[in-house]
């Protein structure tokens, strides 16, 4: 226990030291900083300028034969087109054309009928809904104007076409849309720490072992001591390092709260419920000393730190693979798939598909219990094992060992 | 104190290492473990050191199990290495406090024997910043900083130059002083014959000869004789196929039985100019070869 201690505090205090590890988080506490701030410094700009021209917005050019046609387009494509500045035009189709190509004019609507016209854009984005909405458009101005033909007054036709429907939701379950991006995020920390410490953990324990300081170590302390002493320094430099990046994500939200104007995905970001935060601690803390300890065994039979991506290879795939699933699953909407069902039992892929339905939808108490169960017994039986490969594996040299000659000599010790 | 192993059997999966592996280490006295490479020397040393286990067979102390908590062992192996890229003292301290020390003395221990070692202002280096020679120096105080009751050696003097070596030499006769026990392993022969009083020999796995060294030596059956002459070719050509020339350029002449001694001896003393004669003991080098080499003797002596 006293080694186990020493171990710990020894591997941690490397964690700490190293300039990378000290480095990267700082990196991403600005980085984060810097976001948080960034509505209030935007507004801190715009209050400076006033308010917005609209000679900076983009033009979008009309044009009509008709000129009350031309009037009446202009008005309603005006209030749909906010972000643009919208002008009537009477120049030819070539200069039209020009004036895109040149960037004077964003875009232009060519009306060749009260309801069929041609759109001139430079480069059609991805994200370009003016198409969209300039048939929205059109179409309410000839549902108008047949109303208005059929007898109708203006404003009774008015009142038909912006009839507003009220309705509420009664969310018995969860809101899958707003839980979607705190999970999203809470999933990809996970994945992201989980491989990377796992690799860290997989790199100190090669470089040990390349660097011969094994050979002293294996003689000075238990293996057990080493891998658990190894393996939960590392869990909690990860930890420190999330808690850190967190940590003053929240902090500093609430120092910007005001600026960031009550925007729903980023509230709901922050305003994750506080029991699933104990099932991330939960899922995290297992989920990392299970691939920690893996890394750590199969490094452990590498003579050559450039073979050890490879031999790490199967774990990380598997470690993918359960991320994809939950991946898919979240963004198809069915966290609850069969495919989900049976991952959340499988302790290498649990402790994301576990937490991703206990996050987006309703699990009953004893799945989690049984979950939690086999992934912690899991976790425990693969820190032994571990520590027996470990052990075994630190003192072969030469080629690393095929998987069939590492379970039977494990088998034999 | 006494170490014994007793009976020490270890296979690894179908491939028998160790067989019947016993041997003695007293306290006050360094111990040679020799063998060839491969022949379960770094084996033997592992078990006795409880990195894993035997498959039968007994570690004792003073007859009685080992019990690790209580006896300290250092040990420098023939891989050398520690944390290339992390600075010396902390290491160092490490490495002592993992085998019991408390902080505080550790770091006392480790600058006692930094001083002791000539090496005091590298204290705060990293590791990779030193020369091979003295990399192998800070190895030896992970091997004694926690001031062990068994302290062993393999190989310490393979890199050294002369200065360093005699440095080591002084601090391993310290250590025998102190009434430790020191155990040897080492292909240089010199270094054994100088400072141990008594060996082992494992060949294959077993222990092919064991026991003071001078006894060994004086065991050999006493039917030969060195003889140191400018009357080379006269006693060559009387004594015919009996007598054959050494590398060094003396004569070694072979009795038909050790009783013969006095009489051969007064006869070339008589007849010949005889610089020195005296009854022929071999070297541990040669000592090793007969058991260990290729046509080794079988069993044990």
């Amino acid at each position: 226990m006293k080694q186990f201690g020493k171990i710990l505090s020894f591997e941690l205090k490397s964690y700490l030291k190293n300039k990378a590890f000290v480095g990267v988080t700082i990196f991403l506490v600005v980085i984060i900083a810097v976001v948080m701030f960034l509505p209030r410094i935007i507004s801190m700009i715009e209050t400076d300028d006033g308010t917005a021209d609209p000679g900076d917005l983009p033009t979008l050019l009309v044009k009509a034969e008709d000129p009350s046609q031309a009037e009446m387009v202009r008005e309603l494509f005006g209030a749909a087109f906010t972000d643009y500045y919208v002008q009537v035009t009477d120049e030819g189709i070539d200069s039209i054309k020009d004036k895109i190509t040149s960037g004077s004019a964003e875009g232009a609507f060519v009306m060749t009928g009260p309801t069929s016209y041609t759109y001139y854009v430079n480069n059609l984005s991805m994200y370009d809904v003016n198409e969209a909405v300039a048939n929205e458009v059109l179409q309410k101005i000839y549902q108008m104007n047949a109303m208005i033909g059929g007898g109708m007054t203006p404003e009774q036709a008015g009142e038909v076409m912006n009839i507003q429907i009220t309705s509420q939701v009664e969310m018995l379950g969860k809101n899958q849309m707003q839980n979607f991006f705190y999970t999203y995020i809470m999933i990809f920390a996970l994945y992201m720490v989980i491989l990377l410490y796992g690799q860290m953990v997989a790199m100190n324990v090669a470089t040990e072992k390349s660097s011969r300081a094994m050979e002293v170590l294996i003689t000075s302390a238990k293996p057990i001591s080493m891998m658990f002493g190894k393996v939960l320094a590392s869990c909690i430099a990860g930890l420190t390092q999330l808690i850190a990046i967190f940590g003053s994500a929240l902090v500093l939200f609430n120092l910007n709260k005001v600026y960031w104007g009550g925007n729903e995905i980023i509230d709901s970001i922050f305003n994750i419920p506080p029991e699933l935060f104990g099932y991330m601690l939960v899922f995290f803390l297992l989920g990392f000393l299970i691939y920690a300890f893996l890394y750590g065994a199969i490094a452990s039979t590498v003579s050559k730190l450039e073979d050890i991506n490879t031999s790490v290879q199967p774990v990380t795939y598997l470690f993918i693979f359960g991320f994809m699933v939950v991946m898919f699953s979240m963004s198809s909407g069915e966290v609850d798939n069969v495919l989900m069902q049976i991952c959340s039992y499988i302790p290498f892929t649990s402790p994301m598909a576990m937490f991703t339905r206990i996050a987006m939808s309703t699990v009953p108490w004893y799945e989690i219990a049984i979950s939690v169960g086999i992934l912690l017994g899991s976790t425990v039986g693969i820190g032994f094992l571990a520590a027996k490969i470990y052990r075994l594996g630190v003192l072969m040299y030469g080629n690393a060992p095929k998987l069939g000659a590492i379970v039977k000599a494990v088998w034999k010790a | 104190m006494i170490l014994e192993l007793k009976n020490i059997e270890k296979s690894f999966g179908e491939k028998k290492v160790l067989t019947g592996v016993s041997f003695k280490a007293e306290g006050g006295k360094a111990f040679g473990l020799l063998g060839r490479n491969g022949a379960g020397k770094t084996t033997s040393i592992r078990i006795l050191m409880d990195v894993f286990p035997a498959n039968s067979g007994e570690v004792l102390i003073d007859g009685k199990p080992i019990n690790y908590s209580k006896i300290g062992i250092g040990y420098l192996p023939e891989e050398r290495g520690l944390y290339p890229k992390k600075v010396i003292v902390d290491q160092l301290c490490y490495f002592a406090e993992l085998k019991g020390m408390r902080h505080k003395d550790a770091i006392a221990s480790v600058d006692y024997w930094l001083e002791r070692l000539g090496m005091a202002e590298y204290r705060n280096k990293r590791l990779d910043t030193l020369s091979k020679g003295n990399q192998q120096k800070i190895q030896l105080v992970t091997a004694l900083a926690h001031d062990p009751d068994i302290v062993i050696l393999d190989e310490p003097f393979s890199g050294l130059d002369p200065v360093n070596a005699m440095l080591l030499k002084n601090v391993v006769k310290e250590q025998i002083a102190k009434g430790k026990i020191v155990l040897f392993s080492s292909h240089q022969m010199s270094y054994i014959e100088e400072f141990c009083d008594s060996i082992a020999i494992l060949n294959k796995g077993v222990v092919a000869l064991q026991g003071d060294l001078r006894d060994i030596k004086r065991d050999y059956p006493r039917d030969r004789l060195v003889v140191r002459t400018v009357a080379l070719e006269r006693i060559r050509s009387d004594f015919g196929a009996a007598c054959t020339v050494m590398e060094n350029g003396d004569l070694l002449i072979q009795l038909s039985s050790p009783g013969e001694k006095k009489a051969v001896m007064t006869r070339l003393v008589e007849n010949y100019d005889i610089d020195e004669v005296k009854v022929y003991e071999p070297s541990l080098n040669d000592i090793f070869v007969e058991y260990a080499g290729d046509s080794a003797r079988e069993g044990e002596k």
